[in-house]
């Protein structure tokens, strides 16, 4: 990257230095980002808009909130946080994928209050829906 | 001219959200396995690794510049300008695994290994690799395999599962004997209706019942002639990770079908019911459904053929080059119908078409070769897009294809941004 050219033309001239500013932020724009497709309409919550949220390194990366560690020891058992964190369903999906993880993964079925813990949890922090 | 281009930071690119590969594996993935080890927890195929020294990153090594995924089980995409390599490299190749690997394959152990083949045959054969390079033509075919998920983070809502952007896709040479061949040595009975594959990785449950996944193809699909079952990958045992020591490599079908660490092929006489061939897994709505619709599982149908496809390998996204000088683009097209038609680029967001070159494939499922020169008149910002056509004249949509719940098939026209300065 060109990054000395620019940085000693903008010592020049303010209007090279708007010239450079755009040449970067052009650069930086990757058309393949994952995102909705940007030739549709946005929707109203993309992903990408939502505000940094805090996460916590000892459980995964996962997400501050109430129910980050039953989710946590829950999952892990199994898999990595990083498949978590990279969904974002619908409510329906989640309860699907529920079911599918306890009669065809073998997921160890928590009593129903920690089951409504973890799933209010992941409908929270990894869906479509909000 | 294509000296003149200027690649932006590979560093940035290669860390999609910022987080750096390594530390990111030793936070995550070593931490959890750490906390697990207090408690006693089932963690067999990890453990097993652990005491060969082993951690995610030992088994991720010699792989260069992938985006990692996941760490258990380990999945990791290929930057587009990664593949630009007529053949992938084992360093660039994606990683999808629905399992753990297993033991024999991180110790690259293949005494004793057999392959059986029983079911609905007329004689069930009971194969070491030996037998099988003995008896049987060894080949080497160059083959696309590819996720059925590539391009599922593009799709909204979301669908469950890795969020694969273009790069879950590789070409390798594969060696090995063809499928068709050992199919009909045993003699496929007229019952015979799919193939039902099986290997030797671990569950992630650590469930020794359990499979990760057994898939299979249609009996028509393998007694093609383009199946392998394969020992090789460019050249080298197929690495640890891709499935060593054999593997099935059905060209054409999601990467699924291509099972790992192959022991067993089972012919059926009904459509296979393994693990992942049911409910939502690899399989499409019978019929078009408006996004985050809930499909009956009843009416989900199975993927067979992987749609047409192309990939824009050079230059890098955000690459620099001169205003009003041709620039050379280029890529890679591929189609689960088998070879491809045509490839046309577009510098003006799809308004107006620059038919590409377009190389013929070495064999039929690799994928081929397209080039162009474009001129971008001024100095800005510029996106070319690359559109592959298939034989039956099926093209890339410029948009998210078909929404369907688990995200399969996304085949939409790959962009990448170039800067004319």
């Amino acid at each position: 990257m060109t990054v000395k050219t620019i940085f000693l033309r903008a010592g020049l001239l303010a209007p090279a230095v708007l010239a450079a500013t755009a040449a970067l932020a052009q650069q930086a724009y990757d058309p393949m980002r994952p995102a909705a497709n940007p030739l549709a309409p946005p929707t109203s919550a993309p992903a990408s808009a939502a505000p940094a949220v805090e996460t916590d390194p000892e459980l995964g990366n996962l997400p501050v909130g109430p129910g980050a560690e039953d989710t946590y020891y829950q999952c892990v058992a199994c898999h990595s946080t990083a498949i978590i964190r990279q969904q974002r369903l619908t409510d329906e999906r989640w309860d699907y994928l529920w079911t599918w993880m306890i009669e065809e993964q073998g997921m160890y079925e928590p009593e129903p209050e920690t089951t409504d813990v973890i799933l209010t949890y992941l409908k929270t922090h990894f869906s479509s829906e909000r | 001219m294509t000296d003149e281009i200027m690649q932006p930071d590979a560093a940035e690119s290669a860390t999609g959200d910022g987080t750096d590969r390594r530390g990111f594996l030793k936070t995550t993935g070593l931490a959890a396995l750490g906390a697990h080890l207090g408690m006693n927890i089932p963690f067999a195929g990890n453990l097993m690794a652990l005491a060969q020294g082993m951690s995610e990153e030992d088994i991720m090594a010699g792989k260069d510049g992938l985006i990692l995924m996941n760490d258990r089980p380990l999945n990791a995409e290929t930057p587009a300008h990664l593949l630009d390599a007529d053949v992938t490299p084992y360093e660039h190749f994606f990683v999808r695994n629905n399992g753990l690997v297993p033991d024999t394959a991180l110790d690259q152990n293949a005494e004793g290994w057999t392959l059986t083949i029983d079911g609905e045959v007329d004689t069930p054969l009971e194969l070491s690799i030996d037998d099988l390079r003995e008896r049987f033509e060894v080949v080497t075919r160059r083959l696309v395999v590819e996720c059925g998920g590539n391009g599922r983070a593009f799709f909204q809502p979301g669908a469950s599962g890795n969020q694969w952007t273009t790069g879950a896709v590789g070409c390798a040479d594969w060696t090995g004997v063809r499928l068709r061949d050992v199919l009909n040595a045993a003699g496929v009975k007229d019952s015979a209706v799919y193939t039902a594959h099986y290997g030797n990785d671990p569950h992630l449950s650590g469930d020794p019942d359990k499979n990760p996944i057994s898939r299979g193809v249609p009996i028509e699909k393998a007694l093609t002639e383009d199946g392998l079952i394969a020992w090789e990958m460019n050249g080298e045992p197929i690495p640890a990770i891709h499935g060593f020591p054999l593997r099935v490599i059905i060209p054409g079908y999601p990467g699924s079908a291509s099972q790992k660490y192959l022991n067993r092929i089972w012919i059926r006489d009904q459509v296979h019911d393994g693990a992942k061939m049911t409910g939502y897994s690899y399989r499409l709505p019978a019929y078009p459904v408006a996004p985050g619709t809930e499909v009956p599982e009843e009416d989900m149908v199975i993927m067979t053929d992987m749609p047409v496809k192309s990939l824009i390998t050079f230059p890098q996204t955000g690459s620099e080059t001169p205003a009003g000088a041709p620039t050379e683009v280029r890529g890679h097209a591929w189609a689960g119908s088998g070879d491809i038609a045509s490839v046309d680029v577009s510098i003006d967001f799809g308004q107006t078409w620059i038919p590409a070159s377009l190389d013929p494939p070495k064999n039929r499922f690799a994928w081929q070769r397209f080039r162009a020169d474009v001129t971008l008149p001024e100095a800005g910002y510029y996106e070319v897009w690359a559109r592959a056509t298939d034989m039956a004249g099926v093209a890339q949509p410029p948009v998210v294809p078909g929404w369907n719940p688990r995200g399969y098939g996304n085949n939409m026209q790959h962009r990448i941004a170039m800067i004319a300065t």
